[in-house]
């Protein structure tokens, strides 16, 4: 004790009389690239300091650094670390500069370093977790493996406050930028030289702490960093922007839940798919649809998961907001360009939904009040290893309602919705950890007393994680995912109706991750499906109806998919991924399939027969191979090209013949003539980083072809249609486009500016149909908008209030518009264009939000923010869609707009 | 939860308040599809086909330019012709009994070179109508009808007529005679308070009777009447015409429905491209409309008079500011107050002992006079 008080004071004097003799040397500047001689001659003009070094020593040395009010010691730290170069500075503000080995033997300046550190350490060694960034950890033991020039850093990143650990978390050793993204369970591992590093970890939101260690041998090190809270930017080396330059997949958009809360949400409903929205290459055909098309795909294409659950309609109320709860997500990931091996069954893309697990550290409730919607959720640990997190949402409420009870127009009109999660985590031991996730939704919804349509989600799913060895490590999941859609019919007692659909799947999947050595990570594993799927039901609904009950027969198939991978780094400067997945799919009994004739169009006329399959009874079976490649090259620290090839292939269609995702699109298995999509996408990337590191640059080039893919020939029908191969059109499709992204991660300003030109484009296939659409040459998919510009903004004011304005053009989706009209059975009828010919007008929208937070302190009992803004703050009308209707004998053209004037909202959330 | 419907009233304030005119720029290219429409009878009641082109849309409504002089014949799988009647206007006559156990085909020959045929067509007899009725409900009066479909015709296509009697606001027996310069009772021949409108309804009511148990379309539902309505201020007669339809044929029919009655609202399917069972003969890529049917329509008459639904309180909107007028002309001021026709006599006002009127109430013309709005002249088939 009384050793450590001589300490301290001894450092105060130290101190102290460094403080008095130096000028007040803090430094500032922007230093990219900068050679040392020139550093230090900047240096010299603008402090007292004077620099003594031999210039051979110092003739590698670039200097990346940007500098805001800091210590020429905490500078050259960085400068000189793992360069084997050491400094010291004496009372003459002289600085010596020598080779380190060398020089420690005899003169240990570095000695006086590590004191001065250490000692700001000791003074709250209680919490370590603050201060962590000013300690220089010893890791290992110098005397294991001396030979080896390596060594291999390794630990978990944590969460201060929710004690979870951080997925997606980068970290990164600063000099040679050699780095690794944590997983779900947060685990990293780094081989580095030994020797001294500074390690910054950064997570997704953009916000970074740095730990300086001395790696001496293997060893861990957890860390644990502060999820929410900004940074203090005293060292901004922006390693989100050099992630980008440096990960190796492309077309990979991460948005984290903070992100998404920022942007200004429609009736303050905080929106993760709309979130989405904000990324290059991600567009949607309506504001009220939750369905999305990433790079010119169908918006069935995209597989989203909720942790290994698919969901199957991620949307509320015909597609008004999105059916995932924030409090219940921690963020989301896009694959778009080159997808994961891991992940398969969707041609466009993956869209990986983040659950959220319960607190370890302390209870906590938090929730929201908005326009619309209340949730709330609980979380907190139960025991030592288990943790829980429920929460909640539904709309509300019967005081408003009453209200209203006297607006006799819209007796009929009811809406109401809810989705629950509850997701639990054990920790059986160090090596075995169970996670459960759920996640149930369900929407009704009536326009008038008569009809009342509802649908639910419901997904389960059992995860055993397992670390076999330090090396390997498994996820085993089973799990049960189901979607319900209904309407009952009341119109007429004799007429009533129940009409459903289904799809159910049960799935397991075995995930494994084989770190081999520092240059490979195998992953491979085994993924099995097992689809359940009714396609329409209508029964009569009462005893009086005599509606005939209609049942399409049950499609039942199974899927299964093994992979493998490696992501190998094959030197600094180049990396490559690649992997395969081979994909079997069978679709069996018992069915019933028509018979037609051969190599002639699929039509009722061509009916030659049937054939029963029995019970288990082998239908038809797909299989084939998906290719996977990926690479990185570095062209320097600051930037890179990467390049990716992609195959993919779908089992699963929705059957949608309107321009949008309507809610009574039921799902279709492949069969004997609904083949199995497939398609590939080739891209190609730059990556750069602007400004020294504060800005991002990317731009990535695709083109996609899709085989087989749904379009329906004129007059089909898809509700209860037991023959539906009748009415489909197989076609073919080709999107490509190149996409350009800005961004600024650090700075009270934050945002980015995308801007994607792309093209998507469908052709009825060559194989004989009864209807060639567009005389069989391509047209533009209901989804092809070439131009689309985002931009999104955030200021922070304070730390506490934070103002966002987001805008959004893009080109006009296609439509069919008539442009001929003729008498007909009593009436003016229209005749239409060419598919697609035409164009509604752009879309254009700014929103505006403010965000006030409440203090940032960690341990406060209770958090609450406001978030109020206005949505489609120019009131501009933006149409969805357009049509035609007689007015007075005469056809006149109407557009619909759904969101036409600015709409206010506001929303309180609280955490205790 | 379940009364739940704040929702719904936002979104719907939002949608209402949307809907704006749409005027895309369309290059005014004038298409000229050919568009032929009829069903010929099979048993050689006349009937009508009908040749005209479509029109740009943005083209003034009401004139569809006819095409006559061509040359249209059936013919039978044999190859005999029976020849359709060019009688003006684009329309063709056919007054044929025909074998219905055979096919035929129907052959156009344009002016202009071009000639046109149909798949070939087999006769199709449309089942008897069972029943027509109305039931009163709710919301107003529902007509509904009974039928039952066979192996032959399973889909249907019930399209129809209206015609309804109704009176004025305000009702006169008199008349102002210019001659006499006095106010006289009209003859009956002139009334103007008693009048019939006819309107052919541009409704297409499909269904399928395979739904149904044993194909039994009971009380289809053909026409909603809503209360106030002034179709059944006196008496309305509903024509109804039942046609059985082939497979392809309910198509073209679903779709001309699906693109006239739902149009681009958020979840409304993408139009389909029309066309109908006829090709051109020298490129038969060059699209057509058009549906040509063969065989039998059935037709039912329905009468349904206001004593079947009243209470049936009627409001129409041209006669919302008639009333009588307060003053009375007198018999001095008939020349100068009803000379120009604008006002009509309509009330005499005859004091007390008197037999003569001293003089008339009066109110307008467009109030008084209900031809204005329809015909006194009674059709043939009304039955009253």
């Amino acid at each position: 004790m009384r050793k450590l008080l001589l300490l301290s004071l001894l450092c105060i004097l130290f101190q102290t009389a460094f403080a008095q003799k130096a000028p007040p040397a803090k430094i500032s500047g922007m230093f990219v690239g900068m050679n040392f001689d020139r550093f230090a001659a900047r240096m010299e003009d603008e402090s007292a300091y004077r620099f003594f070094f031999k210039a051979d020593e110092v003739a590698e040395i670039s200097v990346n650094l940007q500098l805001t009010n800091s210590d020429l010691k905490d500078a050259l730290d960085q400068i000189f670390a793992n360069t084997g170069l050491t400094y010291t500075i004496d009372t003459s503000n002289q600085v010596w500069i020598t080779r380190g080995r060398k020089l420690s033997m005899d003169f240990p300046s570095d000695y006086f370093q590590i004191q001065e550190r250490s000692d700001l350490v000791t003074g709250d060694s209680d919490s370590l977790d603050a201060f962590a960034k000013n300690k220089r950890f010893v890791i290992g033991r110098a005397a294991d493996n001396p030979q080896s020039k390596t060594a291999t850093l390794s630990g978990v990143v944590y969460s201060i406050e929710s004690g979870q650990p951080i997925n997606g978390a980068i970290v990164l050793e600063k000099v040679n930028y050699s780095q690794i993204v944590t997983g779900e369970t947060g685990k990293y591992r780094l081989t580095l030289p030994k020797g001294r590093h500074t390690i910054v970890v950064q997570n997704i939101g953009g916000f970074q702490e740095q730990r300086q260690i001395d790696l001496q041998g293997d060893g861990t090190l957890d860390m644990r960093i502060e999820e929410n809270v900004l940074s203090l930017d005293e060292f901004v080396v922006s390693s989100g922007a050099l992630s980008n330059v440096n990960k190796l997949q492309m077309g990979v958009q991460s948005i984290s839940i903070a992100e998404v809360k920022r942007l200004p949400a429609v009736l303050g409903e905080v929106d993760v798919i709309r979130g989405l929205l904000t990324m290059p290459g991600v567009n949607t055909v309506g504001e009220a649809s939750v369905g999305f098309n990433v790079r010119g795909g169908a918006a069935d294409q995209n597989l989203i998961l909720y942790n290994q659950s698919t969901v199957f309609n991620p949307s509320h109320v015909f597609g008004f907001f999105s059916a995932f709860n924030p409090d219940m997500v921690s963020g989301v990931e896009l694959y778009k360009g080159s997808v994961p091996v891991n992940y398969g069954g969707r041609l466009s893309s993956v869209l990986q939904v983040a659950p959220k697990f319960g607190s370890s550290e302390k209870m906590e409730v938090s929730g929201g009040i908005g326009i619309m919607t209340g949730r709330l959720s609980v979380e907190g640990p139960i025991g030592e290893n288990t943790t829980f997190i429920v929460g909640g949402r539904t709309t509300y409420s019967n005081w408003a309602l009453d209200l209203l009870d006297d607006e006799a127009s819209l007796n009929g009109a009811r809406a109401s919705f809810y989705d629950f999660n509850a997701n639990v985590k054990h920790q059986i031991n160090d090596k075995n950890s169970l996670e459960f996730t759920s996640y149930r939704s369900s929407d009704e919804f009536s326009f008038d007393e008569d009809t009342t349509y509802s649908y639910q989600n419901l997904n389960l799913a059992l995860s055993w994680r397992h670390f076999f060895n330090d090396q390997l490590e498994g996820k085993f999941t089973a799990g049960y995912d189901t979607y319900d859609f209904g309407i009952i019919g009341l119109d007429n007692p004799l007429n009533s109706f129940d009409f459903k659909f289904d799809v159910k799947q049960l799935h397991l999947r075995a995930d494994l991750e084989y770190r081999k050595s520092e240059r490979h990570i195998l992953k491979f594993g085994l993924h099995a499906i097992n689809y359940q799927l009714n396609p329409g039901t209508n029964s009569p609904y009462g005893s009086e109806s005599i509606v005939i009950n209609k049942d399409l027969e049950d499609e039942q198939a199974r899927e299964i998919s093994i992979y493998f991978g490696d992501e190998f780094f094959v030197n600094e400067k180049f990396s490559l991924s690649y992997g395969g997945r081979y994909m079997l799919y069978q679709m069996y009994g018992p069915q019933t399939i028509n018979l037609y004739v051969p190599d002639a169009p699929i039509t009722e006329g061509n009916v030659i027969g049937e054939q029963t399959f029995k019970n288990g009874e082998n239908v038809k079976t797909y299989h084939g191979p998906e290719f996977r490649v990926s690479g990185r090259y570095s062209l320097s620290t600051i930037s890179s090209i990467k390049f990716g090839f992609n195959t993919m292939r779908q089992n699963l269609h929705l059957l949608s013949n309107t321009s949008a995702i309507a809610p009574t699109d039921s799902w279709k298995l492949s069969d004997t003539y609904i083949k199995p999509q497939t398609g590939g996408q080739a891209s190609v990337g730059y990556y750069r980083n602007l400004s020294n590191n504060r800005l991002e640059f990317s731009t990535e080039f695709y083109y996609r072809y899709m085989n087989n893919i749904l379009d329906y020939r004129s007059g089909a029908s898809i509700i209860l249609n037991e023959s539906i191969e009748q009415d489909i059109l197989n076609s073919i499709g080709k999107a490509y486009g190149v996409e350009l992204l800005l961004k600024k991660n650090t700075g009270a300003l934050k945002g980015s500016l995308a801007y994607t030109y792309s093209r998507s484009l469908l052709k009825t296939s060559d194989e004989p149909s009864t209807e060639k659409i567009n005389k069989g040459d391509f047209y533009s998919s209901n989804y092809d908008q070439p131009h689309h510009v985002v931009l999104v903004a955030n200021y922070e004011l304070s730390k506490r209030i934070n103002a966002s304005v987001n805008g959004n053009y893009s080109t006009g989706r296609p439509v069919t518009l008539p442009i001929s009209k003729f008498e007909y059975a009593g009436s003016e009828r229209v005749y239409f264009s060419e598919r697609n010919a035409y164009r509604i007008p752009d879309y254009f929208r700014i929103d505006v939000s403010i965000n006030l937070e409440g203090n940032h302190k960690v341990n406060k009992l209770a958090h609450s923010s406001w978030s109020l803004g206005v949505y489609n703050v120019l009131g501009r009308s933006n149409p969805y869609s357009v049509y035609y209707t007689p007015v007075e004998g005469q056809l006149r053209g109407y557009q619909l707009s759904i969101f036409a004037r600015p709409i206010p909202f506001i929303t309180y959330n609280f955490r205790f | 939860m379940r009364n739940f419907r704040l929702y719904l009233i936002v979104i719907l304030a939002l949608l209402a308040s949307c809907r704006e005119p749409f005027e895309p720029e369309i290059e005014p290219t004038d298409l000229n599809v050919l568009v032929v429409e009829g069903y010929l009878d099979s048993e050689g009641i006349p009937s009508v086909l009908s040749l005209s082109y479509t029109r740009p849309i943005q083209g003034e409504s009401g004139f569809f330019p006819n095409l006559a002089g061509a040359n249209v014949y059936l013919e039978s799988s044999a190859g005999q012709r029976y020849n359709l009647k060019d009688i003006g206007n684009g329309s063709y006559e056919f007054k044929h009994n025909i074998s219905e156990s055979d096919t035929y085909t129907l052959k156009i020959f344009l002016p202009n070179g071009t000639s046109y045929s149909t798949i070939p067509l087999t006769p199709l007899i449309t089942p008897e109508i069972i029943d027509v009725g109305f039931v009163k409900n709710e919301t107003g009066a529902e007509i509904f009808l009974t039928t039952k479909g066979t192996s032959d015709a399973d889909d249907f296509l019930w399209t129809y007529d209206e015609t309804w009697a109704f009176r004025p606001a305000i009702t006169t027996q008199y008349q102002y005679d210019p001659v006499s310069k006095n106010v006289v009772l009209r003859d009956l021949n002139n009334r103007i308070d008693l009048c019939y409108k006819t309107r052919r309804n541009s409704d297409l009511v499909l269904e399928t009777s395979s739904r149904f148990e044993d194909q039994f379309v009971f009380r289809q539902t053909i026409n909603q009447i809503n209360q106030g309505d002034e179709r059944l201020s006196v008496r309305y007669s509903i024509l109804i015409s039942q046609k059985a339809l082939t497979k392809d044929a309910s198509e073209f029919w679903e779709i001309l429905k699906k693109n006239t009655d739902d149009l681009g609202s958020i979840f409304s399917p993408l139009p389909s491209n029309i066309r109908g069972n006829i090709t051109q003969d020298q490129d038969p890529t060059v699209p057509v409309i058009g549906q040509v049917g063969l065989g039998k329509i059935r037709q039912e008459r329905l009468f349904v008079d206001i004593q079947e639904v009243s209470p049936w309180l009627v409001e129409v909107e041209e006669y919302k500011e008639c009333v009588l007028s307060s003053d009375t002309v007198l018999v001095r001021d008939y020349e100068a107050r009803f000379k120009s026709g604008v006002n009509i006599p309509a009330r005499p006002i005859i004091p007390d002992g008197a037999f003569n009127p001293i003089g008339y109430r009066y109110s307008s013309l467009k109030c008084v006079d209900c031809t204005q709005r329809g015909s006194n002249v009674k059709p043939d088939f009304w039955e009253d």
